[in-house]
């Protein structure tokens, strides 16, 4: 059987509707009775991931798709793409606006984050080609999964 | 375990669908033209008693009000309650109780600082310790715990693990009473005043073991008016002359601070603190705690009504006078500590701020015992969500096209509920029919 897929707009430098992604798959999820840790893993990458896509790209498609024995994260834009993704990955660098930085965003932990709280993290991106970042979390316990 | 917060008066129901719409957890439905609570959704916020234009929802509460008995009967007053009579002293409130015919009168506002002082403590133990999950979540409001352990079971250890004031109340009140009045334990009534309907149904402790004894409850805007006779009777007396032993603690202005939103923690010596009031608020905030946001902030009260716990429903005067008469309070009285932290640290290193209550004891209470949703039954929803006209009319009982969707696969549903499903069969049938009679 094909995963389950569903797909979200982002929209570049919209603050207002950032997370709503994020949120939604958070939703879904948890009716579908997936572990409390890992909707939370999924939510902070998810969230961290849409946040990029508001700060640096433009515009990005973000992309959940379930499946038995896995859950991946697809976050492309068609942005300014990164330089350097070994720097990137660096805790702390950040390329963010100023402007940006003051509201508290943009603190250099978003890649270092989502590498902590994903199984498997895969960057594609090159200057002026966008960004697709792919996470994978593995076997999802769904039913009854009692934790707290 | 409560069935249910709130009662639906059927002979008064339309069917409108407000509080379909209204509800933070989708809890309601319309079936028969009827509204239909799904117990095991609703958090008791009271946003229905608040939206319903016909006045058919009401709390589940002992609605026997104050009873004529033998018994050494005492209100434990909610500040909220002072700030229902404008230019009027919180003191001469509790005096009209008195008249009203309540024995004794117990004001929280010293139990509101012994508490503020525990949160302060347990802060500065855990502010270096790693594993502490910030930002912790004031455990003040009901309805707030139970969005958590419904909607975000993973954030239940958030919650600060202290008892709520009524709970430090309720803790010796019994016996102190007992001993001034000279009568046993089971002669003394306690009675909460309380503008929350969700704390209606629990009296109010914290203790899940020990709901038999639950304590009756009244709302505040149910005994407002009798009250208001009183207030207005007490203000003419020369209370000189009038014994205050039947008043535990004098009220000051902290207390009533505590009813706005906000109150909670500016009346606490903690950096950074937030404060966030109204369900559709407090629901985004824990959803971005979720996401692991705010980990810099170390407490964040939410109270589930806009401007706190003086736009409860159970209120009788309207939020904003509530809040001026606050105000003026403040200005009158300041907000002096009476506390003795001394004396409060020796409480609280004996454990006596903290409350019995785990984390799983509030998935006890209330926990969405709903079937897991499989990838098939996701795909299922999809399509048919897809077929829907998708503008949320609610026509079908259900607050949107999404959640009517997962009910026709939950088998809550018929498709054919939705006007949509209904008119594309009658037109097939339609066809069907012409083309036998050719």
């Amino acid at each position: 059987m094909p995963p389950l897929k569903k797909c979200f707009h982002i929209k570049g430098r919209d603050f207002i509707h950032a997370g709503q992604a994020a949120i939604t798959v958070q939703k879904l999820l948890r009716q579908m009775g997936i572990a409390q840790s890992l909707i939370r893993r999924i939510a902070i990458c998810g969230y961290e991931g849409e946040m990029n896509v508001v700060m640096h790209g433009g515009d990005g498609l973000f992309c959940v798709e379930i499946d038995a024995d896995r859950i991946s994260l697809e976050i492309s834009d068609d942005g300014p793409g990164i330089e350097d993704i070994a720097r990137a990955m660096e805790r702390g660098f950040s390329t963010a606006l100023e402007e940006y930085q003051e509201m508290g965003f943009g603190a250099g932990m978003g890649l270092p984050n989502m590498e902590n709280h994903s199984d498997e993290l895969h960057i594609e991106s090159a200057p002026g080609k966008g960004t697709t970042v792919r996470m994978l979390f593995h076997s999802p316990e769904t039913g009854d999964s009692q934790e707290d | 375990m409560p069935s249910a917060y709130v009662q639906f008066e059927e002979k008064y129901c339309t069917g409108c669908t407000k509080c379909v719409r209204a509800c933070p957890t989708k809890s309601i439905r319309i079936r028969n033209q009827r509204a239909v609570l799904l117990e095991h959704l609703c958090i008791g916020c009271g946003e229905c008693i608040r939206v319903c234009p016909e006045g058919a929802i009401s709390p589940v509460m002992s609605r026997r009000g104050l009873e004529k008995t033998d018994k050494i009967t005492v209100a434990i007053v909610s500040p909220i309650l002072y700030a229902q009579f404008p230019g009027v002293m919180p003191c001469d409130v509790l005096m009209s109780l008195n008249h009203m015919g309540f024995d004794h009168a117990i004001d929280l506002s010293y139990y509101l600082e012994m508490y503020q002082y525990a949160v302060e403590r347990f802060i500065e133990q855990n502010r270096e310790r790693k594993e502490t999950p910030w930002p912790l979540i004031s455990p003040i409001c009901p309805v707030v715990k139970r969005l958590i352990a419904l909607k975000h079971p993973g954030l239940l250890d958030h919650i600060l693990p202290l008892k709520r004031p009524v709970a430090l109340v309720e803790s010796g009140i019994r016996r102190e009473i007992s001993e001034q009045y000279a009568v046993s334990e089971d002669d003394v009534l306690l009675y909460h005043l309380t503008p929350c309907p969700s704390k209606v149904t629990y009296g109010d402790t914290d203790d899940p073991e020990d709901r038999s004894g639950l304590n009756p409850a009244i709302g505040v805007n149910d005994i407002f008016p009798r009250l208001l006779e009183e207030v207005e009777a007490t203000r003419e007396m020369d209370l000189n002359l009038y014994p205050y032993r039947h008043l535990s603690f004098i009220p000051n202005a902290r207390g009533p601070l505590w009813a706005m939103s906000g109150g909670e923690i500016a009346g606490m010596n903690i950096d950074r603190a937030l404060a966030v009031s109204g369900l559709q608020e407090v629901k985004k905030y824990i959803e971005k705690i979720e996401m692991g946001l705010f980990q810099d902030t170390e407490y964040i009260e939410f109270r589930a009504c806009p401007e706190g716990c003086i736009g409860g429903p159970l209120t009788a005067v309207d939020k904003y006078l509530a809040r001026s008469t606050v105000q003026k309070l403040i200005k009158m009285f300041g907000l002096g500590r009476r506390i003795q932290p001394r004396k409060l640290r020796r409480l609280y290193d004996r454990g006596w701020f903290f409350s019995q209550t785990k984390p799983s004891d509030y998935r006890e209470e209330i926990e969405d015992k709903s079937r897991s949703l499989t990838i098939e039954d996701m795909r299922r929803i999809e399509y048919i969500l897809s077929q829907t006209p998708g503008h949320d009319c609610a026509a079908c009982g259900a607050p949107d096209c999404r959640t009517f969707a997962e009910d026709v696969v939950r088998g809550y549903a018929r498709l054919t509920d939705c006007y949509k499903f209904a008119l594309d069969q009658c037109r097939d049938s339609n066809k069907f029919s012409d083309k036998t009679s050719e």
